[in-house]
């Protein structure tokens, strides 16, 4: 952990260092609105809300956090989208729940991906499997097996993505599974202690626990292995053919002044190169920050619409 | 286990004057943003995260503490002194609190609701603090089944408040069920009865719906009947008898069992991710009113009713910390706030906690003891504020009251968007009032119902959707054996009570 | 009030069911493949009880009587009174419409007394923008 820290900072600064030098001329009309698109309290909106505090430090803008919930961000960027680019607000989404409705109903979404300006990314989230430490598997192929010999094994998840996940295995490996749903990872965690589910997803909930020697990683549900258990295999490797790859971003309104995306990309990159931000995207989520950047975040949005239109169209 | 020494290490540092500075400043906080329809202390916790960086982590953490625990208190002074609930939860205090103030004895009624709430809030302090572990094992064991029959329980608690017909009881419960049902389905997340508005994906904004309902919708039935006529919006009558400006001990005595009762409640429910604390306030309610000699004192300023609401509405809260601090699992958002403070300070609640972390979790332990201390001593202060500010007249009180809830809605919500959902829901809710279904059943059902959906989609899913199989589980069996008896009395005591009432009206 | 109210909202209610069953769900809630319990069954089976008991109150109405229609009629001013104000932000701003809004709530109550008038047009939208953006920094709608 310590070490990984400290890479970690070593890291940023070295970005830090190499970022583009603030637009230094702009600042935000009034305040600056940074809006998460998830309930107060839960991983994004606690990373969100340090990072609008350290803006708010190094910039002297006056950056305020909210919570607009909806849909995994969808009510979120719907409002932005619709918004007049006065560069007064921000969005702070994950990019699976806003791909995924792209691809299931992009008709009736107001918005596309061409609505807005990318700002850039805070860090990529790991999406993991988790079982009780005595669960009688320790990987994804031992849980298929398990679950072709148990009928109706039951499976937490809390998100759309982490089902489709789930549907996929059970397409291509003919298991079935019981698809028990949640509010999120904290509520699949108590049903894996529970003993009410044999496996779970989690973005992060279940660390305490595996600290604790209570749970054990299954699998990875990225395309590559998680940086904190690089033992599991991925769902690609067990034969399954299909991965997530969930991205914390931020985009403002399409037609924003480029002075101001300038700016805003810039004091964000500045932010995350802080030992709070990284302090806590370690605590929140065990990963160092990583921001694509305004350019890389938008590619990384068109090929992950892509990636996920193929994966899991209808 | 953890050691003696760490315990009493961890006490020592609470009791530091820089910790009790900021669980001061945070239960005033707390108590006044409470107070302040549409603000409440969540959205003030959520203020105040990122302010608490640059301290400890133990006052920071404690501050948190203290704006919830003033929240408590702060909420139900709108709910006893206007009838306005800025709060579902406080919506039970109401019933029985804005009649008792009305009559000439606000102070009474607040300070009744002010103990209540210290007494409930110091109850679960002490199971967190005595044995949380044993009770989060049995949490735990509460699979998704036992919920759904919990569940079904608390509803059939609900048949005690139908009040005089049954049929419009169910209407109530099931509008506000529909409602509920608005935003998307649990399972496969397809957006429901959101009508193009994306806004609503995430169902109507839980602010919006409880202070069109609850707050503007009685602030707009209060407006309708002042014809010209412009009144204080409390009279404080002067007795001469100092006994109704206060609670007395034999009054505060004569409640140990409601008290007691809601606690317990409060501290179970609380203890139990996803249920909350309306359903805990309002089933200690009805169970207090069926258990009571006098049913009919209810609802027409019974003490013991504001008692059953404050003691169980509070006591969630400290018992919302037990599965927060044994195995990480936030019961509300005012829990997950308290994460969030941990995660910022590099620490994580879990099973681990206690043994890494006792010093903290103890010094924590300490803060709340504290808190509810102070939240007595200020709670005394600022309650005379509120009686004096609702001796102003109607129309600065209802005009302000309505610029607060358009302000803490739309604050709430992100937007005037939420405000609107207010405006339509204000309108029901009048609506509804005048013709006589209960906005109290019509609110519990909305805010159970989107848990009632996933308990029962969960309960299919481990039961292979076969519903039969529950009779596998003992504690569901149990409970929904209860839900039965409980119906059946509780609609033979509403017939024997509107009998009684009947009479009564006969021999007026 | 000649008729009992609950003829009249039963049948409201009744006509809200039936049109929710089988019109508004089928419309508006998509259907999905798999899953334990579809996206229409609990709205279905709402509606149901909806217009069952609406039916039922038509029937055999309770002698709940409901207040005068002039209650109505002023609630519903108060109500259009709300609706203009929160219209009007959309457009100027909280700070410009809550005085007004404010004055006219009070002057329509019948409140005559300048002193109060002023507290409660000009004092309290000013406490409220004084709490809200300079000491919780937060925007005003």
């Amino acid at each position: 952990m310590k070490r990984r820290t400290l890479v970690g900072i070593a890291a940023c600064a070295v970005m830090a260092m190499t970022a583009p030098l603030m637009a230094a001329d702009w600042k935000p009309d009034g305040s600056l609105t940074m809006q998460i698109g998830f309930g107060a309290g839960g991983s994004t909106d606690t990373m969100g809300r340090v990072l609008a505090k350290v803006m708010e430090d190094q910039t002297g803008w006056n950056v305020i956090a909210e919570n607009k919930t909806g849909g995994g961000g969808v009510a979120m960027f719907t409002g932005i989208a619709k918004m007049p680019p006065r560069g007064t607000v921000i969005g702070l989404g994950v990019n699976m729940p806003i791909l995924v409705n792209l691809v299931r109903r992009g008709d009736e979404l107001p918005f596309d991906l061409e609505s807005f300006d990318y700002l850039g990314t805070i860090s990529k989230a790991e999406l993991a499997l988790v079982a009780a430490a005595d669960a009688p598997f320790d990987d994804l192929p031992g849980m298929i097996a398990h679950a072709k010999e148990n009928a109706n094994m039951p499976v937490a998840f809390g998100a759309p993505p982490q089902k489709l996940l789930m549907d996929v295995a059970a397409r291509t490996t003919g298991a079935e599974f019981n698809m028990v749903t949640t509010e999120g990872g904290a509520e699949s965690m108590k049903l894996v202690l529970g003993g009410q589910v044999l496996a779970a997803f989690s973005s992060g909930e279940h660390f305490p626990h595996a600290e604790a020697g209570t749970m054990k990683v299954i699998a990875a549900g990225n395309a590559q292995r998680l940086s904190y258990a690089p033992d599991a295999g991925t769902f690609v490797e067990a034969g399954v053919n299909a991965y997530v790859d969930p991205y914390f971003y931020l985009a403002t309104t399409k037609g924003t002044d480029a002075e101001a995306l300038a700016a805003i990309s810039g004091a964000i990159e500045n932010a995350l190169a802080s030992p709070e931000v990284i302090e806590i995207v370690n605590n929140a989520i065990k990963n160092d920050p990583l921001n694509l950047g305004p350019d890389g975040t938008k590619a990384m949005m068109v090929d992950g619409l892509a990636n996920v239109g193929v994966l899991f169209a209808k | 286990m953890v050691e003696l020494s760490t315990i009493l290490a961890g006490f020592g540092d609470a009791f530091s004057l820089i910790n009790l500075a900021y669980v001061l400043l945070g239960v005033v906080i707390g108590q006044f943003v409470g107070a302040v329809p549409g603000i409440g202390p969540v959205m003030a916790m959520a203020i105040a995260v990122p302010f608490t960086f640059a301290l400890d982590p133990l006052p920071a953490i404690a501050f948190l503490i203290g704006v919830n625990k003033g929240g408590l208190v702060g909420g139900a002074v709108p709910a006893v002194l206007m009838n306005t609930p800025g709060t579902p939860d406080a919506a039970a205090t109401a019933l029985d609190g804005y009649p008792l103030a009305k009559s000439g004895k606000p102070l009474k009624a607040t300070k009744m609701a002010l103990f209540s709430s210290v007494t409930g809030d110091t109850f679960s302090d002490i199971v967190l603090i005595t044995v949380s572990a044993p009770m989060a094992i049995l949490a735990l064991k509460m699979g998704p089944v036992e919920i759904l029959a919990l569940m079904i329980f608390a509803f059939s608690v609900l048949a005690g408040l139908v009040g005089n017909s049954l049929v419009k009881g169910i209407i109530a419960a099931a509008l506000g069920l529909l409602f509920a049902t608005i935003g998307s389905d649990p399972e496969n997340y397809t957006p429901r009865l959101i009508f193009g508005m994306w806004d609503l994906y995430d169902g109507l904004p839980l602010a919006s719906v409880a202070i069109g309902m609850l707050a503007i919708s009685e602030i707009l039935r209060r407006l309708s009947e002042t014809g010209g006529k412009v009144e204080a919006a409390i009279d404080l009558i002067d007795t001469g008898n100092p006994d109704d400006r206060r609670v007395t001990w034999d009054e505060y005595w004569s409640c140990r069992y409601v008290m007691l009762r809601g606690a317990v409640t409060g501290t179970i429910l609380g203890a139990l991710p996803g249920i909350g604390s309306t359903a805990a306030a309002f089933m200690s309610y009805a169970f207090t009113k069926a258990a009571s000699d006098d049913p009919q004192s209810f609802g027409k300023g019974n003490i013991k009713g504001i008692a059953a609401a404050e003691s169980a509405n509070s006591a969630v809260v400290g018992a919302n910390l037990i599965p927060l601090l044994t195995l990480g699992i936030p019961g509300s958002v005012g829990a997950a706030l308290i994460i969030s403070a941990f995660m910022i300070h590099g620490l994580q609640p879990g099973p681990l906690l206690f043994e890494n972390q006792g010093r903290l979790v103890y010094g924590l332990f300490g803060a709340m003891i504290m808190a509810n201390f102070i939240n007595l001593w200020v709670g005394q202060l600022g309650l005379r504020f509120w009686v004096k500010v609702v001796t102003a007249p109607i129309s600065v009180i209802f005009s302000s009251a309505i610029l607060m809830c358009i302000v803490g809605v739309s604050m709430a919500t992100s937007g005037l968007f939420g405000v609107a959902v207010m405006l339509v829901f204000a309108g029901l809710g009048y609506l509804m009032a005048s013709f006589g279904y209960s906005l109290v059943i019509f609110i519990i059902a909305f805010f159970l119902g989107p848990r009632l959906e996933i308990s029962v989609a969960q309960s299919l899913a481990l039961t292979n959707g076969d519903l039969s199989q529950i009779l596998r589980y003992p504690v569901a069996v149990a409970l929904l054996v209860m839900s039965v008896v409980a119906v059946a009395y509780l609609l033979w005591r509403n017939q024997a009570i509107q009998r009684l009432e009947q009479k009564d009206d006969a021999n007026v | 009030m000649t008729m009992p109210s609950d003829r009249l909202s039963g049948a409201v209610l009744f006509i809200f069911g039936l049109a929710m069953y089988f019109a508004i769900i089928p419309t508006f809630v998509e259907q999905a493949e798999g899953g334990n319990i579809a996206p229409n069954t609990l709205p279905n089976i709402l509606s149901w009880m909806i217009a069952i008991g609406g039916a039922f109150l038509v029937l055999k109405p309770t002698p709940h009587q409901t207040q005068d229609l002039r209650y109505f009629a002023r609630a519903l001013m108060h109500g259009a009174i709300l609706c203009a104000g929160i219209y009007a932000m959309t457009w100027f701003g909280f700070l410009y419409v809550a005085p007004v809004l404010a004055l006219v709530i009070m002057v329509v109550i019948g409140e005559r007394r300048m002193h109060w008038l002023a507290l409660g047009a000009i004092g309290m939208p000013a406490l409220i923008w004084i709490f809200i953006t300079q000491i919780l920094d937060r925007a005003l709608p």
